[in-house]
């Protein structure tokens, strides 16, 4: 098989792991070095493909051979998918060529099981290892960690790599073992506990070795089975608390081909993603709850985006004088966001705030409006309904896509 | 009105505005005209300005001058007079002038963004062309048309990214190279270099666009999103553009159905059997480990 239809395949085959930061290594250079890359703590999205995605990095899958019959994943063992293995030369060969275009910032490697977790975490690691000792590689590496490796090939992999990742695959256990009989949610988490210890070390020691400096990520797929947003948003932030993850990627569910009876045929839930990622930003950038943004079971509206939610459902807080209030406040309020309201809080230390100045910041002002108080503005609608308040600033729905 | 003129540089910028701060003069009363704005025109006489009075130096803070610096590469047709009334206001002890809340500072921070964000896209969509072997000359060379005059100030970038390869960026304005051990920053870019990244002789571009088509999910078509990450007036330079029609087109004429790339799913499958207590076996013979 050709070096290019090998690459067609298991870029195909890697594609549906959401995960594409760059971002988060220590910096490095390669300034009149021999060797190349470099890293600077900023990811860089090299280009963006027609879903929207960014690339920045080179993401591919070792091998698609898998022994695992995980419903949801297209290479599952029974899938009947063309299946292709790198050598680890031809997955450096590529990253170097890819790189010195320009076209990524790194490598993000992943691979099917094969012969045994520990085999396939082994293989993975000796491609980190080709390209950071042999070819001097100073770009970032993002290396799957496979659940039921050794401990002591997961310590080994964080020396090479800037981030590792465990997949949690699904947010409750129970659907864990329905649609992915061969993974468990103990050696899931136990990686995870083994990175996190990894990270934990090596930060309490100044001339400990490096490990995985950019932290370790998982994936959740969302739509695979009947989870609702309530239990993933708790999953994802006990997840967050337990080992201090960076992030929780949610990555809804695309039809496969061949799909079995399992999971649904249906087009990916792109909005609830999209609203699962604006929560996750509320608990890991505000400061918000899980709790608080879903109080009982159930799942984030889809018409407002869950801030505007959480106000609307909060109206004692409200109307907030942007004078007065606490930033912490302030970066509450539906249509100001964090980087706003430090700009307000250093405004305000010059003058009064006006409602102007709002419109400068290019704060959603319709959004703000109900919720705010300025020198030269009070709202009409304070005392409005919330549930009239709702229909007027939902947003149209969206035209489905046509299949 | 008086009026300014200076080589269109920001060094020859600040210079001539020390001096009128110390003069006194108003924003009002200046007409800037940075001349050597589109080169080649540095030898006409700027009228000289008189230094001399006894003004003390006007105190800004240091931050301030790399924010008009910053500010200096954004492309606009008047460049100059908004930092020269943020300079001004400043020196007056008036510093809101400076921040995003204020009528000049939010215009101010506008620029800085767009300026930021344009080497942004530099580091991002430079796209370099190995020259095939042996060479004289830089090893990889790019073309990129950023709309702001950022080439200078962003390309140590690839300096730290590239280690001891040599590489050239041209532009439609200025050009940049670096030999290995220093950068050499053109303005205008010369024709040669502009020829060189213009016209590569590379025919390795197969992978990176195989990569490309098969990294997309069809089942996410979504123009919009990438229509804002990705501005369409880049698309020309990119060697996957002029794949970002075809596949869009593709998927929506029913490749849309899954998240399977065509060129994969034109291609024979294979199931993995596994009997219940030996190790794995692969259909056909195809053996996990030894890959054809």
């Amino acid at each position: 098989m050709q070096l290019i239809e090998k690459l067609t395949v298991l870029a195909d085959a890697a594609k549906y792991d959401a995960s594409c930061a760059s971002s988060g290594a220590p910096t490095r250079s390669s300034k009149g070095k021999s060797g190349i890359g470099s890293t600077s703590g900023m990811g860089i999205c090299h280009s963006f493909t027609p879903d929207g995605r960014c690339v920045a990095l080179l993401k591919i899958l070792l091998t698609n051979f898998c022994l695992y019959d995980c419903q949801y994943c297209v290479n599952r063992r029974s899938s009947d998918v063309p299946r292709a293995r790198f050598t680890p030369e031809e997955v450096v060969t590529l990253t170097i060529d890819f790189y010195k275009r320009n076209c990524i910032s790194g490598l993000f490697l992943s691979s099917g099981i094969i012969r045994s977790a520990d085999y396939t975490m082994e293989q993975l690691i000796r491609v980190a290892k080709l390209l950071r000792e042999e070819h001097e590689f100073r770009g970032y590496i993002h290396l799957k960690t496979i659940p039921d490796a050794d401990p002591l090939l997961i310590a080994e992999a964080g020396r090479y790599a800037d981030r590792l990742s465990v997949n949690i695959e699904l947010p409750t256990e129970a659907s864990l073992i329905r649609l992915a009989p061969e993974k468990q949610v103990r050696t899931i988490k136990q990686a995870m506990q083994s990175i996190h210890l990894g990270e934990s070390e090596a930060r309490a020691e100044v001339r400990a070795p490096r490990f995985a400096p950019a932290g370790q990520s998982t994936q959740m797929i969302i739509g695979a089975d009947a989870t609702d947003d309530s239990t993933i948003l708790h999953t994802a932030a006990s997840l967050y608390d337990n080992y201090r993850l960076r992030r929780v990627y949610y990555s809804a569910f695309s039809p496969i081909p061949q799909s079995p009876n399992t999971v649904p045929f249906e087009a990916p839930p792109l909005l609830r993603e999209h609203r699962l990622y604006q929560a996750d930003f509320l608990m890991r950038g505000y400061g918000f709850e899980a709790s608080e943004l879903l109080t009982g079971p159930g799942n984030l509206a889809l018409d407002i985006d869950p801030k505007l939610a959480w106000a609307l459902n909060n109206r004692e807080h409200f109307p907030v004088d942007l004078n007065r209030a606490e930033p912490a406040m302030i970066a509450r309020v539906p249509g100001i966001g964090v980087l706003s309201a430090k700009r307000l809080v250093a405004l305000r230390r010059q003058r009064r705030i006006r409602f102007e100045d709002l419109t400068r910041l290019r704060c959603a002002l319709e959004k703000a409006k109900p919720f705010i108080v300025t020198q030269d503005y009070r709202p009409l609608q304070a005392s409005r309904e919330s549930l009239l308040l709702r229909q007027q600033l939902s947003e149209t729905p969206a035209q489905m896509a046509l299949w | 009105m008086h009026s300014a003129h200076f080589d269109g540089s920001f060094a020859g910028w600040r210079d001539t505005a020390r001096a009128l701060l110390r003069q006194g003069l108003a924003p009002h009363q200046v007409n800037w005209r940075g001349d050597g704005d589109r080169g080649g025109l540095f030898d006409q006489a700027p009228s000289p300005v008189n230094t001399s009075p006894a003004a003390e130096a006007p105190r800004i803070p240091r931050q301030l001058l790399a924010l008009l610096q910053s500010a200096a590469c954004f492309r606009v047709e008047d460049r100059w007079s908004l930092l020269y009334r943020i300079l001004w206001r400043v020196a007056q002890g008036d510093r809101a002038a400076m921040l995003p809340g204020d009528i000049d500072g939010s215009q101010l921070h506008k620029r800085l963004k767009a300026v930021r964000r344009e080497a942004h896209h530099l580091h991002a969509f430079v796209r370099f062309h190995p020259r095939p072997e042996p060479v004289e000359g830089p090893h990889l060379v790019a073309w990129h048309e950023p709309a702001h005059d950022i080439l200078h100030s962003a390309s140590e970038h690839f300096v730290e990214r590239l280690g001891r390869s040599t590489w050239l960026i041209a532009t439609p304005d200025d050009g940049i190279y670096w030999d290995g051990q220093h950068l050499h920053y053109q303005r205008p870019c010369p024709d040669g270099w502009q020829r060189l990244a213009q016209t590569p002789e590379d025919d390795g571009q197969a992978l990176w666009l195989a990569y490309y088509g098969s990294t997309f999910n069809p089942a996410r078509l979504n123009r919009s999103a990438l229509e804002n990450s990705l501005p369409v007036r880049f698309w020309k330079n990119l060697p996957e553009g002029p794949l970002i029609p075809q596949l869009m087109s593709q998927a929506r004429a029913g490749a849309q159905r899954d998240g399977q790339a065509a060129a994969v799913a034109q291609q024979a499958g294979k199931s993995i059997r596994r009997s219940a207590t030996k190790a794995p076996q692969v259909s056909e013979n195809v053996d996990p480990d030894h890959p054809h």
